[in-house]
């Protein structure tokens, strides 16, 4: 199985080349049935991507110990379920499923689109083939997942050999949510494949229109929907798991799982000034650009050490591989650029500074230089080994620091935006649409205070969440208002109504209601507390308003770990609340680590967060580490709206022909329809 | 008062006082395992998911200096001395470190310069180009365009 695989991942290298090479020759030669053989030689590798993901996912559900990759990522008591993990827990399979994903990518695309967009698919077809032969590269001749375990023998002969059992998989990885959320995070940065081919397609096809940015907008739109869920779900993972009580930590694999969110968040707004007014063309293709890059920059961060130590890159493989991809990119994307300059030219100017484009303006501003701010902070340590004879770490407190107000920044703006009109708004507007959420800001912050939530920076978020909050009611209120006048329908259905007719408009105010949740739980941070006691059975501790109690202690043997369990009852006042078992697990195999399972009771309010820390040497007692987290639980409620946003704005509008006509208006010609503002207003116009 | 009576008797259970593991965040812990701060070192994968044992000797450590009437500036300055620039969790704000602190307020000083150079740009071609610009309206361009995105929306 192992040979097959191998083969068949050379075979996918070999019809990529083919599909990279002969696609050019199609798009210099014109023939149809070449431009036929190398789309189908695209998805001829993909289709050979898949049979060599399935053959390692056979080597490791097989148990077959004389290969490498199954032996150092799998034993024989590992659940099947966490056999799927196995998958991308180590660097050649997660190249590997890198591969994996893209091809998942590639091939709806080419299928997809196939009778459609027929000047632009050859280009894509070509852009796509070349970034699948750099990462077959890898998995063929770098970093190959298919090697078989080897003994140099008495004579010097090299011997296969194999091993009884594996050294299991790394016990933090051992957890439900490790299964879904590399997936989610790796369908994010291959994901921005696809709207980087369409957009470095279109520029050197120079494509007449602006289709090939509706397919941008919306590929990138799914490629962002999974890196956020996969981003959340990794801050959730450190939460349950590691057990220090935070869920982001500013670590250099979260900080490259957020460069190509926050620029593809970008240009999912920027998008809008192109669409509604032919503006920032060259902006939103380098912003796709950039986007790629910081995906392909991501994956090199976190593969090859290189933030660890500078000395890791010179001793990593794939890193040169890496570096020199890099640049072969950019310098593509930017000899396109070059070439194509005036395809991009600008249809209209800026009128005013107090306008929607304008907001978008500085929207875009904050993201890129959060996004460069976190980029220079990681790479920061790596620079002073350059410039320095010693070291210097950048931690969480930098990160902290600086991202505080420029998140803050991004957030005003978020309730701004939508107030302000397209191309120039009056004083008089302005107060009209800023005295509400201004208000219902400034009552949220009070009612923050009284509930004991003192600090500034929380307080200004607080506020801001406020004001966002009602910037978004305002918006469905006055669309659902309009259309329940006319049809007669309740306030609720036109709002549902109005959603469904212009799902990117408010499918995006939903992400935005995701977002103000979050923040609302981000502020919450401020206030978190902990307390560390060594415990007998029956002692309790206080924690805020809790008090935990040390019941019992049991062991419970599983099949590749023993787990050793504390029973705490947590109180509140007399009143019994829950049950908590942290648990502390010892895993056979490797190396003897252990992996922690956090006990949480959560409210709304906050989190109770119990740790079992392990026993103390000094008194052979249980030691207990309790947290409260207040207001943690928001952050995943946030998750889920931004993910329900995200859906609802990639589902295609509905007509409004039925309330038109239902309005008794005379009818209308489509042109006229569209010319006659008072139809216009009604929609598409976000 | 009962804290300050007991207080040394809590920290000899935890082996450090509260003031050393507040200190303690401002240190990274060196085991270079971990990632963390010592005071706020949980050591993941760990068989004790508290401080290891090189953070709880750095806090003993801070102990100490704070015994001796030392400020949290001196100790951090002490710690550094012993262990070099590594210990710091975040940069210090002078010498190179001090790059680090003011590269974010550059970025944003440029981008918004920048931002303010194009859009007067724009408006200064604008003006100038008005009289002999097209003769269509720029808001009647933009529902055209609305109207072109409707119609080819797949």
């Amino acid at each position: 199985m192992d040979v097959f695989g191998s083969f068949t991942l050379l075979l996918a290298f070999v019809c990529a080349v083919y599909a990279f090479v002969g696609g050019i020759g199609a798009l210099i030669t014109r023939h149809p049935l070449l431009v036929k053989s190398t789309r189908q030689a695209g998805i001829a590798t993909c289709v050979l991507i898949f049979i060599g993901t399935f053959s390692l996912g056979y080597l490791l559900f097989s148990d077959n110990f004389s290969q490498a990759y199954v032996v150092s990522h799998s034993n024989r008591d590992l659940s099947a379920f966490y056999k799927i993990a196995a998958l991308w827990s180590g660097q050649e399979g997660s190249l590997l499923f890198w591969s994996f994903l893209l091809a998942v990518y590639v091939i709806s695309v080419l299928i997809a689109y196939r009778h459609k967009n027929g000047e632009l698919m050859p280009y894509v077809g070509v852009i796509l083939a070349g970034v699948q032969i750099f990462f077959l590269t890898l998995n063929n001749f770098v970093e190959s997942p298919f090697k078989t375990l080897a003994n140099v023998s008495a004579s010097g002969v090299l011997e296969p050999f194999v091993r009884l059992d594996g050294n299991g998989l790394n016990p933090l990885l051992q957890y439900p949510e490790m299964v879904i959320h590399p997936p989610n995070l790796y369908s994010g940065y291959t994901g921005f494949t696809i709207p980087f081919a369409f957009a470095l397609a279109a520029l050197l096809a120079r494509y007449p229109g602006e289709k090939w940015i509706h397919l941008t907008r919306k590929w990138t739109m799914i490629a962002w929907c999974f890196q956020s869920i996969g981003i959340l779900l990794g801050a959730h993972w450190a939460y349950a798991v590691l057990g220090w009580g935070g869920y982001w930590g500013w670590d250099p694999v979260e900080n490259a799982s957020l460069l190509p969110w926050l620029t593809g968040t970008a240009f999912l707004h920027s998008v809008m000034m192109q669409e509604k007014r032919g503006m920032m063309k060259v902006w939103n293709v380098w912003l796709v650009f950039c986007t790629f890059l910081l995906c392909i920059l991501g994956t090199f961060l976190t593969r090859s050490g290189v933030v660890s130590s500078v000395h890791a890159f010179a001793n990593s493989q794939i890193g040169p591989w890496f570096v020199g991809f890099m640049l072969l990119t950019l310098v593509v994307c930017f000899v396109a650029y070059v070439k194509n300059r005036d395809y991009l030219k600008s249809e209209n100017q800026l009128d005013s500074l107090i306008s929607r484009e304008s907001s978008f303006l500085f929207n875009n501003l904050l993201f890129l230089v959060a996004c460069i701010a976190v980029l220079s902070g990681t790479l920061f340590p790596v620079f002073t080994e350059w410039f320095t004879p010693s070291r210097i770490s950048v931690g969480a407190p930098f990160f902290n620091k600086i991202m505080i107000p420029i998140g803050l920044g991004i957030l005003f703006l978020t309730g701004v935006g939508p107030l302000l009109a397209w191309r120039k708004t009056s004083t008089d507007s302005l107060k009209r649409n800023f005295t509400w959420p201004l208000a219902v800001g400034a009552l949220s912050a009070v009612l923050a205070y009284v509930l004991d939530y003192r600090n500034a920076v929380s307080l200004v978020c607080l506020f801001l969440c406020g004001f966002v909050f009602w910037t978004i009611v305002m918006e469905f209120y006055r669309g659902a208002k309009v259309i329940a006048t006319r049809s007669g329908m309740s306030l609720m259905m036109s709002a549902h109504e109005l959603a469904m007719r212009n799902t990117r408009r408010y499918g995006g105010y939903v992400v935005h209601f995701g977002m103000v949740l979050i923040f609302i739980g981000l502020a919450g941070a401020a206030f978190n507390t902990d307390v560390q006691k060594t415990m007998n059975l029956g002692e309790s501790m206080k924690l805020g308003p809790y008090t935990l109690v040390l019941q019992t202690a049991d062991t419970k043997p599983e099949k590749n770990y023993t787990a050793e369990r504390m029973i705490v009852e947590v109180l509140k006042g007399n009143k019994q609340l829950m049950m908590l078992y942290p648990e502390k697990r010892a895993f056979q195999g490797r190396d003897q680590s252990n992996g922690t399972m956090v006990a949480i009771y959560s409210t709304l309010r906050e989190d109770v967060y119990v740790v079992f820390a392990g026993i103390d040497p000094d008194t052979n007692l249980p030691v207990i580490h309790a947290f409260l987290n207040p207001l943690v639980k928001w952050i995943w409620l946030g998750g889920v709206w931004v993910v329900m946003g995200t859906l609802l704005a990639l589902m295609p509008n509905r007509r409004a022909a039925l309330v038109i006509a239902g309005a008794r208006q005379p009818a209308v010609g489509p042109v006229a329809a569209a010319l006659n503002p008072s139809v216009t207003l009604k929609e598409g116009h976000d | 008062m009962v804290a300050f009576a007991f207080g040394p008797l809590w920290a000899a259970q935890a082996g450090y006082s509260d003031r050393a593991k507040e200190i303690g965040m401002h240190l990274k812990c060196m085991c270079r395992g971990c990632d963390m701060s010592a005071g706020g070192c949980a050591h993941p994968g760990g068989s004790f998911s508290g401080p290891c044992d090189t953070a709880k000797a750095m806090l003993k450590e801070v102990d100490e200096h704070l015994a001796k009437g030392e400020s949290q500036q001196q100790i951090i300055d002490a710690f550094v001395a012993e262990y070099g620039s590594a210990v710091y969790v975040e940069p210090p704000k002078k010498g190179f470190g001090l790059v680090a602190w003011l590269m974010p307020v550059f970025y944003s000083v440029v981008g918004f310069a920048l931002l303010v150079f194009v859009v007067r740009k724009m408006r200064y071609r604008q003006i100038a180009a008005a009289p002999e610009g097209p003769s269509v309206h720029s808001e009647a361009l933009d529902r055209a365009r609305a109207q072109v995105a409707r119609e080819t929306e797949d």
